[in-house]
């Protein structure tokens, strides 16, 4: 018998790599989207600070954006600075 | 000389009142009238001579002439009843005739000798004859008379109605052109009406055959065929046939006018009534065959007014749609199609909406409780082809679910009418009564959720099963119920579309990487966004290594193309096609993976015993075993001995299922969990409630348990349970012994 697979159709779901599974702001899930938006992945990425939490980029530039003095991560109050890695 | 003058006398009367001798044959000169008529007077005997022929005349109607008349009617079968009739009434006229002579006599006796002393009441005398012979004649009646009446009539009619036969035959004396007895007919009709006979003695046989015939007619001409208006047509029959006949019958009469306008509102009115409950007794057809049967409805639609029938056509209609809708033997679908098609042709009926209401009710509670009827709205909805539902999605109006829209209903105020008073009151005032198909449709389960849910579901599995699939198509289709459902209920849907739109792109950015190696087995992946999807059946498998390297290879290159993310590979899902070459055959096929992987370790080692490959794919022997089934029925494997599997590589003739055949055969399960599952899941949450509730009381009935879960846990929460539902996962719990049941009492095992 020879069995040849012409293709094959596989389903995987994607998440984020991420130490947590809900965004700490909003209280989403990563793999969803944060409440502005609509469509997840791409269109609504995630960050990571230094201090290794991480949010829905949206979520967190917006709390940064209502901090006037200090620009701190949420979570921890470290300083925020984003992890470019 | 007194005694000659009596004795002369009684020769006088008894000459020229013969019936007093009881003979007929009346033979005298005016003289002797007059002479006769003196004597009377002398001596004073004109009222004992008028009381002994009144008797005399009763007597002999009472004994010979009438029951000389009705003994026609008794005579042999074969004899036709219109001769029959026509022979009665011939020799009652002649025996009417002979008494008339003698009422004449009796009538010059009383002007010559200034007589007037009335006879039953009656100063006319001849009114007296004939309410005599009325009231001996139906003294003497018997209602099996009444038939040969109405074959009289009948045949009679048959022959006016000349033109509902082919034949130029006479049906009753079955010669061709026949105009004798017409002429017979007429004649007989004449005598009744000279008689004052017509009337009593043949209006009920006459109404009855009349209504009988017009019954007829109408069953004949309206008999499964709805797409014509009858109504003009029948009254002009009417008009042409009956009313005619009746004239003819009539014509000789006196108040001919007045009998002839009593019979034609009658006989109109009977025949509206008749077409109504004909066509009320077929509406359940009528409306199944909507469009084409809309002429039938108009007609309904004018005789309604006319003839008092709603209630009788609400009951018999609810009865036709119990008795032929409301049952298993129907499938969801056609039940959704005459429910359409009762929503249009109803509506049609009754624009107030509440004949449709109070219909569509039993259908609306008979929708509910069928399980796949969503399946089957959305189905619909979405399928190809020529189908109501999609054309009413096509029309665009959105759903009207929730209870507060209010909607401004422009009409004017002067055509405003009041609710008709017959139907029960109901409670949604008519402005809420929509009239948009998907709207019912959607509100026979209150909630857009659910449709929406459903079709979500429907979507996902249709997406799993042709990764290939025409996004296009369902792109518009989601477009179009974006219109109806509104944005929000179908974002989902939205991204599940766009994760198929996407695979693609990433399989081909992933599958030019240079990383990426191409391996034999070509692969292609639908990465799907799992928060937006509903939720997949959860089922393990162990693929063939040669796979997973190459699943991995293609994680690590969507890992590159995407920072940070990652992919959950959910082995269970997808779609394989395959061949596969034997030396006499070559099979090619569309398999799930678990089929698939199967015979990829058969490849390796044609033979396994049901519990290494258990092991191997990680899937329980039971499933396993049935999966394995699949090829077994395709005759590549064997089970040789017990759980012992072979691959037969060569398939003696007879024992070819198929061969050559390209066969689509992955089993038709949707890859999703069951409604079922997920409303078990959605229970799950209460069970931390339960288990509290028992431990603190010990035991509780169903009831008990149910009302506390109301009152706690499921006030506020969206979900609603029904004692029912809750009784089933109680027992799955009893039988997964987390709980114990006993006397109607649940508790916990100690």
């Amino acid at each position: 018998m020879k069995l040849t697979i012409k293709n094959w159709t596989g389903v995987a779901t994607w998440k984020w790599v991420a130490n947590d599974d809900n965004c700490g702001i909003c209280r989403m899930a990563f793999d969803g989207c944060c409440p502005d938006c609509k469509l997840p992945g791409d269109d609504c990425p995630l960050v990571w600070g230094q201090c290794s939490h991480c949010f829905h980029m949206h979520c967190i530039v917006k709390w940064l954006q209502s901090q006037p003095v200090n620009q701190q991560c949420p979570m921890c109050r470290q300083e925020w600075k984003f992890n470019n890695k | 000389m007194q005694e000659v003058d009596v004795q002369d006398a009684w020769i006088f009367i008894n000459k020229i009142f013969p019936i007093l001798n009881s003979s007929y044959p009346t033979v005298y000169t005016k003289e002797e009238f007059y002479k006769a008529a003196k004597i009377i007077k002398e001596l004073n005997l004109t009222c004992f001579v008028q009381d002994m022929v009144i008797l005399k005349i009763e007597t002999s109607l009472r004994k010979s002439i009438i029951p000389k008349f009705w003994s026609h009617f008794k005579s042999p079968e074969n004899i036709k009843p219109f001769y029959k009739f026509l022979k009665a009434i011939d020799s009652l006229y002649e025996d009417y005739s002979k008494l008339l002579e003698v009422i004449n006599a009796l009538d010059m006796l009383r002007n010559i000798n200034n007589f007037d002393k009335p006879i039953m009441g009656e100063m006319n005398i001849k009114n007296s004859l004939k309410l005599m012979l009325k009231s001996t004649m139906f003294s003497q009646h018997h209602t099996s008379y009444d038939k040969v009446i109405s074959y009289f009539y009948e045949e009679a009619l048959l022959l006016e109605d000349m033109d509902s036969f082919s034949s130029k035959q006479c049906p009753i004396c079955s010669l061709l052109d026949c105009s004798n007895c017409e002429t017979l007919f007429l004649k007989a009709n004449g005598k009744l009406i000279e008689m004052s006979l017509l009337g009593p003695l043949t209006d009920q046989a006459l109404t009855d055959l009349i209504y009988y015939y017009i019954n007829m007619h109408i069953q004949k001409t309206c008999k499964d065929n709805f797409d014509t208006s009858y109504i003009e047509s029948f009254e002009k029959w009417l008009d042409r046939v009956i009313i005619t006949w009746l004239k003819k019958i009539y014509c000789h009469s006196e108040v001919s006018d007045r009998s002839i306008a009593d019979f034609d509102k009658k006989l109109r009115n009977y025949l509206y009534n008749t077409y109504t409950k004909i066509r009320i007794n077929q509406l359940f057809n009528i409306i199944i065959e909507y469009p084409d049967s809309l002429a039938a409805l108009e007609d309904i639609k004018i005789c309604l007014p006319k003839t008092d029938l709603k209630q009788y056509l609400i009951k018999k209609l609810q009865q036709a749609v119990e008795t032929r809708l409301l049952h298993l033997g129907v499938s969801t679908s056609d039940v959704l199609t005459a429910y359409v098609a009762a929503i249009r042709s109803l509506r049609f009926l009754d624009p107030s909406g509440l004949l449709l209401e109070v219909i569509t009710q039993p259908i609306h509670q008979y929708l509910r409780s069928r399980e796949d009827t969503v399946r089957c709205v959305v189905s619909s909805l979405t399928e190809e082809g020529p189908n109501d539902l999609a054309e009413e999605l096509v029309r665009g109006e959105t759903v009207l679910c929730d209870e507060n829209t209010i909607q401004d209903s422009d009409e004017n105020w002067e055509t405003w009418t009041p609710e008709s008073s017959d139907h029960q009151p109901s409670k949604i005032p008519a402005t809420k009564r929509s009239s948009d198909i998907i709207s019912m449709l959607v509100n026979v389960y209150g909630s857009k959720e659910l449709f929406v849910n459903e079709y979500r579901t429907l979507l996902a599995d249709r997406l799993l099963c042709q990764y290939s699939c025409d996004t296009e198509k369902e792109i518009r289709y989601l477009e179009l119920l974006k219109l109806r459902f509104g944005d929000s209920q179908l974002h989902y849907c939205e991204v599940m579309l766009k994760d198929i739109v996407d695979s693609k792109r990433i399989n081909q950015h992933i599958k030019q990487d240079p990383n990426y190696k191409n391996q034999e087995i070509p692969i292609s992946t639908m990465i799907v966004s799992a928060q937006f999807w509903p939720p997949f059946k959860e089922e393990k498998l162990e693929l063939h290594p040669k796979l997973l390297t190459q699943f991995e290879s293609f994680t690590k290159g969507f890992e590159t193309l995407k920072g940070s993310r990652t992919l959950c590979w959910k082995n269970h899902l997808g779609i394989v096609d395959l061949e596969i070459e034997l030396s006499s055959r070559t099979l090619s096929l569309s398999v799930s993976p678990v089929h698939a992987t199967i015979m990829m370790h058969f490849q390796d080692s044609n033979r396994w015993t049901l519990n290494d490959l258990s092991k191997t794919m990680q899937v329980p022997p039971t499933v396993l075993r049935r999966k394995i089934g699949f090829w077994q029925s395709h005759g590549l494997l064997v089970e040789n001995e017990q759980d012992i599997f072979l691959l037969k590589e060569e398939t003696s003739e007879d024992n070819i299922v198929q061969d050559n055949i390209i066969i689509e055969d992955y089993e038709s399960e949707s890859a999703m969990a069951s409604a079922q599952d997920q409303r078990d899941e959605e229970l799950q949450t209460f069970w931390s409630y339960i288990v509290g509730m028992l431990m603190n009381l010990d035991t509780l009935s169903l009831e008990r348990i149910h009302q506390m879960l109301k009152m706690f846990a499921l006030q506020g929460s969206s979900v609603e349970y029904n004692i029912h539902e809750l009784k089933i996962f109680l027992d799955k719990k009893v039988r997964e012994h987390q709980l114990i049941h006993s006397n109607g009492l649940y508790k916990l095992p100690k």
